[in-house]
């Protein structure tokens, strides 16, 4: 589905990844975690078009994207949540869901369906969608910001740190939404912090260190493999992989 | 009383041509975060294209009008491809100074090709008045105000049930989320330099037939819009349109019962005070910027 092949990419002179390769099968959920400051967020800006790599290729559905715009990835079916539940503050809950569907606009049809979907998956944004975007709690803008990429009617779908500065419950909330999204056929690269989330729902997990992945494994049965869990944890042992 | 009611009509008409040039410049500002001095050359410009079209061409006013929003809609998209678009990756003061110097550049333009003899706009619409009991209003004045309820009308539709009205208000409180979303920066930058522009060319055409038109009319204007964006809220539309009647009423009161030499400081007496005490804009929130 998305192949990421050796990227290197930073911010002026700084080079934050060095090579980084990641590949998310069809209708897979890969995770990728890793300590502040390790490049995760640059990965999926890479990924999404909002930043030029200076090497390595992007390709979706084998097709090279690494030059395409940002604006056009939605189109391709490649969406990003960025980090920080970010929504349009002053707009109302039900348009900034419509503004996820802004590249197909057209499809006037298509798009009160998937409206109805995303509702029908978050029952709190319908009882809010006329309140402002700005107005709501931490987990629904969570919500709000999954549902508008959804209505882009994604097939390759970019989590940036979903259950950060959430409460435990609400974290369980959007973990089964994500899970969710997953029986939809999605394919889902997810950033986390929260190792034990991650673990939870993921099926195979890559630990980025050094602007690399220092360390990959499956998830067997979603259970945690404990040297997984002292490997991420104890911030030592690097470029073990 | 009477006489009051005359100097807020008045207020009115010119607070209307404010608000028209200030609406432009608030979404340029709250959009793109370009802050545009030559938006006074816009509203030069568009009263050019307006008197010449009527007195060369001999075209009827409604034709004019045509032609000076077509006119000005070119001119806010040459602005912005030609010149903003360049440095829009660049900090703010890179197109504060281009939009200087193009300010000045069409300025000495107009200098150049029509000349500094002032202009004024007479038709048969002068002779035709409106009279609300003790107010009286020549006809061409009368449609100001209108056209600018009409116009801002417009706009607040545009912006709130058209898929590039919702393209504008997302890029202006999220650029990085707007474009996650399939927006075009190009393109909105286009629309809202067009409509920015076009808003002002029609200004400067309806207070033609007001106040004499000369290469350097822009000046004045741009100060006054600016005052009115600041008075209003950054970015905030409604406030500006609010603020922009304010200062055409305030000026004309001031004018009437004061003297006409307090009349173009009074406005920045005013800002000033609001821009110590209360920064956000008299009427509180502006548009969030990311
Ligand atoms: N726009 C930027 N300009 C310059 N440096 C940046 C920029 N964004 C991030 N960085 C730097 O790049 C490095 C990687 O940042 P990134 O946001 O990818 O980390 P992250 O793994 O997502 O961290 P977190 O878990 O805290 O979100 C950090 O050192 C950060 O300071
Ligand atoms: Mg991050």
């Amino acid at each position: 589905m998305l192949a990421v092949e050796g990227i290197e990419a930073g911010y002026g002179r700084t080079r934050i990844l060095h090579g980084l390769t990641i590949d998310v099968p069809k209708g897979g959920l890969i995770a990728l975690l890793g300590g502040n400051g390790t490049g995760k967020s640059t990965c999926l800006k890479v990924i999404a078009g909002l930043l030029k790599p200076t090497s390595g290729r992007v390709t979706l559905d084998g097709e090279d994207i690494t030059g395409l715009a940002a604006e056009d990835r939605p189109g391709r079916g490649l969406c990003l949540v960025p980090q920080g539940k970010e929504v349009f503050g002053t707009m109302s809950v039900e348009e900034n869901l419509m503004m996820g569907g802004f590249h197909r606009r057209r499809d006037k049809a298509g798009l009160a369906e998937d409206l109805e979907g995303v509702y029908t998956r978050f029952p709190r944004l319908r009882e809010r969608r006329r309140v402002s975007a700005g107005m709501l709690s931490g987990g629904e803008r969570q919500m709000l910001s999954i549902g508008r990429a959804l209505m882009s009617r994604p097939s390759m779908l970019l989590l940036d740190e979903p259950s950060a500065a959430l409460a435990p419950k609400v974290v369980e909330e959007i973990a089964e939404a994500i899970l969710g999204l997953r029986e939809l056929g999605l394919s889902l690269l997810l950033v986390e912090q929260n190792v034990g989330m991650a673990l939870e729902i993921a099926d195979h997990l890559h630990v980025i260190r050094g602007g690399r992945i220092a360390f990959s494994r499956a998830v067997d049965g979603g259970v945690a493999p404990d040297e997984l869990r002292s490997f991420y944890l104890s911030g030592g042992h690097d470029d073990e992989a | 009383m009477d006489l009051f009611l005359q100097y807020l009509a008045n207020g009115i008409v010119i607070g209307s041509a404010y608000v028209l040039v200030a609406i432009g410049l608030t979404l340029i500002f709250g959009i793109l975060g370009v802050v545009n001095f030559a938006h006074g050359e816009f509203y030069m410009l568009g009263a050019y294209a307006g008197v010449l079209t009527v007195t060369l061409l001999g075209l009827p006013l409604i034709a004019a009008l045509v032609v000076v929003i077509a006119f000005s809609a070119v001119l806010g998209v040459l602005a912005e491809s030609l010149l903003h678009r360049a440095l829009r990756e660049r900090d703010m003061t890179s197109s504060i100074i281009a939009s200087f110097g193009l300010a000045v550049a069409l300025q000495n333009a107009a200098l150049l090709t029509i000349g500094p003899r002032p202009m004024l706009l007479q038709t048969d619409l002068s002779m035709l008045a409106v009279e609300f009991g003790p107010v009286f209003l020549p006809l061409p004045r009368f449609l100001i105000p209108v056209a600018m309820v009409v116009l801002v009308g417009l706009l607040f539709g545009v912006l709130r049930y058209t898929w590039t009205g919702r393209s504008l208000r997302a890029m202006a409180q999220h650029r990085t989320v707007a474009r996650l979303c399939g927006v075009r920066v190009e393109r909105v930058a286009m629309v809202t330099f067009m409509v920015g522009a076009g808003l002002a060319g029609v200004s400067g055409f309806l207070m033609s037939s007001v106040l004499m038109v000369t290469p350097i009319i822009g000046n004045m204007i741009v100060l006054k819009a600016f005052t009115v964006v600041i008075l209003g809220g950054m970015g905030d539309i409604m406030g500006a349109a609010v603020a922009g009647l304010l200062l055409g009423v305030v000026e004309t009161m001031t004018s009437a019962y004061l003297t006409n030499g307090l009349r173009d400081i009074i406005g920045f007496v005013i800002v000033i005070a609001v821009l110590l005490f209360r920064p956000q804009g008299l009427f509180g929130k502006s548009v969030e910027r990311s």
